[in-house]
């Protein structure tokens, strides 16, 4: 009889907002705190602790994370949030500073606990019909997918739509160089996840004990470049968010034996090359499961991921590919091992 | 000096900030520097935070300075991120925490703070 834990699986959605004034400044970071928590209450969550750059600011959430840039919005949760409540005052605050919204992306894994999710995300279907009420007329171009894998239990769910001018923009190699990776591993190696859980009464504080962790399991290895934000909750469960100039990484963790779970999600170019990234955030976990999906409008940096997984003892099971507006090529792939 | 205890000194001018940096290293109270720039989101969440945390520690200095407004001082301390708190104490560098963190701040504050009788 399965008891329900912990969700580690997060709903991600990213908006992207474009505006008449080509002098849009900071755009949504200007956004009051506030405003910006009332954002978070609709979702069920808070903020544990932030830090921001010249180009965008980063928010550890008390369910994941939230990334605030002058035209873009990227907020990833887990447990029973629903996050796309988030979706109407988001909105609502795009249209007090002249900001339309051009793109939205709806991405997540499959709960290990389906049944405790409460709406609207009890199902696909409803996610679906919430984000088709919720989204205005000028995202025109929609596409909902639900993309297989070999493991029934591992597949990867879509929704993606766009306005005309994000579908009639003319994508040259130099555009969008930058695309994402997000990494969902489950079966967590027992021993690893035991580091990411706190000692009864030991007198740290969260940041505190989430800095040990960052640097106990080698996650502040993966990128020595990136100012990492950590948090270590209480009794256990990890949460970092990573900033390197305009780029962010993320890891959250939920190490419970029996629902364990971590995820490591990136934006990376594709003139770098992610294996080594990709290989030393899945040795940190030695999963028995890693799915890993990339969003690009180029066709190539799949490849990496195999590269940066086998070595670890990892087989390939499957790699499915779908297209999304406008021109988001998303590749799923999943590994299992031990 | 008794108005300004308890409260986050803003420093909006080079003159202003020597003048309370130097007060800070004859008073050897701990001076804590609050970093924030007027665009980034985190700053506006762990000011009334931080507004919080000085009135109930008035032996320890606290100042503000806006990266833009004042760019030499935020280059000499090496400021990247915002926000970042610098704990100065008779003028050097103690520590620094960097992104709002509270309950580092707090923790960063209580390991430095003398109380002044």
């Amino acid at each position: 009889m399965a008891v329900s834990g912990f969700e580690g699986f997060e709903k991600r959605l990213e908006l992207n907002f474009s505006g008449d004034d080509p002098e849009i400044g900071i755009g949504f970071r200007q956004l009051d705190f506030q405003s910006l928590e009332k954002v978070l209450h609709a979702v069920q969550c808070t903020v544990v602790s932030a830090v921001g750059n010249q180009y965008f600011d980063s928010y550890v959430l008390s369910e994941s994370s939230l990334f605030v840039y002058p035209t873009k919005i990227i907020i990833k949760t887990c447990g029973t949030t629903q996050l796309l409540k988030s979706i109407p005052p988001l909105l609502h605050h795009a249209a007090t500073m002249d900001l339309k919204i051009c793109a939205c992306r709806y991405t997540r894994g499959n709960f290990i606990f389906p049944e405790e999710q409460p709406y609207p995300h009890t199902s696909f279907e409803e996610e679906i019909v919430y984000l088709e009420e919720n989204l205005p007329e000028n995202l025109c171009c929609r596409k909902a997918s639900v993309m297989p894998s070999k493991l029934s239990s591992h597949s990867w769910h879509v929704f993606s739509a766009c306005d005309q001018s994000q579908m009639a923009m003319q994508k040259s190699p130099c555009d969008d160089q930058l695309y994402t990776v997000e990494v969902c591993m489950t079966g967590l190696d027992r021993v690893l996840a035991r580091k990411f859980f706190r000692l009864p009464n030991d007198g740290k504080t969260g940041d505190s004990a989430g800095k040990e962790m960052s640097e106990s399991t080698g996650i502040c290895d993966i990128n020595p470049n990136a100012l990492i934000c950590d948090f270590a909750f209480d009794p256990c469960g990890y949460s970092m968010n990573g900033i390197d100039g305009d780029r962010y990484s993320t890891i959250h963790v939920t190490p419970e034996d029996g629902f364990s779970y971590a995820s490591f999600e990136c934006v990376a170019s594709i003139y770098n090359d992610i294996v080594e990234v990709l290989n030393k955030s899945v040795q940190v976990f030695r999963p028995t499961t890693v799915t890993v999906a990339t969003t690009c409008t180029s066709h190539e940096v799949w490849m990496q991921v195999a590269k940066a997984i086998e070595p670890l003892g990892m087989k390939f099971q499957s790699c499915t590919v779908d297209d999304f507006p406008a021109a988001q090529n998303v590749v799923f792939q999943v590994f299992t091992g031990r | 000096m008794a108005a300004e205890e308890g409260q986050v000194i803003g420093c909006h001018s080079v003159d202003e900030w020597k003048e309370h940096f130097n007060k800070g290293i004859e008073s050897k109270k701990l001076v804590v520097v609050d970093f924030t720039a007027s665009w980034c989101g985190p700053c506006r969440f762990i000011s009334p935070i931080l507004a919080e945390i000085a009135k109930k520690t008035p032996h320890v200095i606290f100042l503000k300075v806006d990266v833009d407004e004042l760019k030499e001082v935020a280059q000499e301390f090496n400021v990247e991120a915002m926000p970042t708190f610098v704990f100065l104490k008779e003028g050097k560098e103690v520590d620094r925490v960097v992104g709002a963190k509270k309950d580092d701040l707090h923790a960063t504050i209580t390991k430095h703070a003398t109380v002044t009788a």
